[in-house]
């Protein structure tokens, strides 16, 4: 770490802010950044190894405060990276409740590896805990998610999306630019995905 | 604090229509409890848990009575005429029982991924009836847990060096259990504990207080007191 105007934990600071400031959905994963910070850890823990071994052979109090610090920098970056990869998981839970069980494929790309893993765990245990409310007789929690003020609404179809059909057995047929008046328990999801529009 | 306004408005709104929706049913309700009490029971235990900062313990057996009553209301309705005012009326109500339950449910989720490890190791010291998360909840909490664990494992932990790979521990988050809360007395509470000096105050039946939650927590247990 020799560079004059860099602190430790910099990139890793970089990392949280970045992400922080995204208004993307989800901002493609900093491989490289996550790297590096990774290294960075690396080399403050030898760096420490080193000097303490020199430490407890010489019994050289002055690099006392040295190693503290070192200690504390490698914490730092620790607590940075982990706060980055937790608030990247929290906007993959939200994926889960906006979209269902499958991610569009336009946002898988900026995931990792291990996150993909995740959000197909989380969803898995949400659907099966989602399934086991109230004696096996479930409650879908992505539904309803304001509460009611009327029974139907007026809904615009943004794109063709073929037949739906209703609960009551009705077929309607949901053609571009058409406009119904349904009811919303039914036609939420539908909403949510973008298909329909809810026209106030 | 749009929703809470709404809280107060659908309860009263609910009191009524529900009072018609059993004047329908009268026949089915043999057991001692009404859907009313039911509903009034989970709506309070709605807000609660909307305002207090920790998870409470959890109801499922009047969610499972709810929505078995509401699949018998289902059921009912399929006779009545969709453009009677009554199936309207009716249908709005379903639909207002349902949010109050999912919303329910969804924050107390959301608690459970915020403070998981916390709740968990509470759960671990708590006896079999004390238990706060229903058994979904916590295979739930466990899922999650080791989800999120498994990720950072393979992304950064298992990267860095030994000694700072087991401090799981450092990260457990917390609820803090000394945030303020509205409360209203239900009936008259006697010396309750507030402050540090063991200063007390009497809670009058129907009186409102700021209070920290910590310390009239084990008040709403008992239903003595309910979060507003």
């Amino acid at each position: 770490m020799s560079k004059s105007n860099k602190m430790f934990a910099d990139k890793a600071f970089e990392l949280v802010k970045e992400l922080q400031r995204s208004s993307q959905t989800i901002p493609p994963f900093d491989d490289d950044g996550v790297r590096q910070v990774l290294e960075e850890i690396k080399a403050i823990f030898e760096e420490n190894c080193a000097q303490a071994a020199n430490y407890s052979t010489s019994g050289d109090r002055t690099l006392w405060p040295l190693l503290n610090f070192r200690h504390a920098a490698l914490q730092r970056n620790k607590r940075c990276l982990l706060s980055y990869l937790h608030q990247r998981l929290q906007r993959i839970k939200a994926l889960r409740w906006e979209f269902g069980s499958i991610i569009p494929a336009d946002i898988k790309t900026n995931l990792c590896e291990p996150e993909v893993t995740f959000f197909n765990k989380y969803s898995k245990s949400l659907a099966s805990y989602m399934r086991s409310i109230g004696d096996g007789q479930g409650i879908d929690l992505t539904g309803d998610l304001r509460p009611p003020k009327s029974l139907y609404i007026e809904v615009r179809c943004v794109e063709d999306f073929g037949k739906f059909e209703l609960e009551d057995g009705e077929v309607i047929y949901l053609k571009k630019n058409s406009q119904h008046y349904l009811p919303r328990s039914q036609v939420e999801t539908l909403v949510r995905q973008g298909i329909l529009q809810h026209i106030v | 604090m749009s929703e809470e306004d709404y809280t107060t408005k659908i309860t009263r709104e609910d009191a009524c229509l529900n009072r018609t929706a059993d004047d329908d049913e009268d026949d089915d309700e043999g057991e001692e409890i009404t859907a009313q009490k039911v509903l009034e029971f989970l709506e309070t235990a709605w807000t609660n848990e909307m305002c207090a900062p920790d998870i409470l313990q959890h109801q499922s057996d009047m969610l499972e009575l709810m929505m078995g009553q509401l699949a018998h209301m289902e059921e009912n309705m399929k006779d009545l005429d969709k453009n009677d005012f009554r199936f309207v009326v009716h249908q709005m109500e379903l639909e207002r029982i349902r949010y109050v339950m999912a919303s329910y449910l969804r924050c107390r989720l959301q608690k459970i991924e915020t403070y998981t490890k916390h709740l968990l190791n509470e759960e671990s010291t708590r006896s079999a009836e004390e238990k706060r998360l229903s058994p979904e909840e916590t295979k739930f909490a466990q899922e999650y847990y080791e989800n999120m664990e498994e990720c950072f494992q393979q992304i950064a932990l298992q990267y860095m060096p030994n000694t700072q790979r087991s401090e799981a521990d450092q990260r457990i988050v917390r609820p803090n259990l000394m945030s303020h809360v509205f409360v209203k007395a239900n009936v008259s509470v006697p010396a309750v504990v507030v402050g540090v000096d063991d200063e007390e105050v009497d809670l009058a039946a129907g009186s409102q207080h700021i209070i920290p939650y910590q310390l009239i927590a084990d008040l709403i247990q008992k239903h003595q007191v309910q979060l507003i």
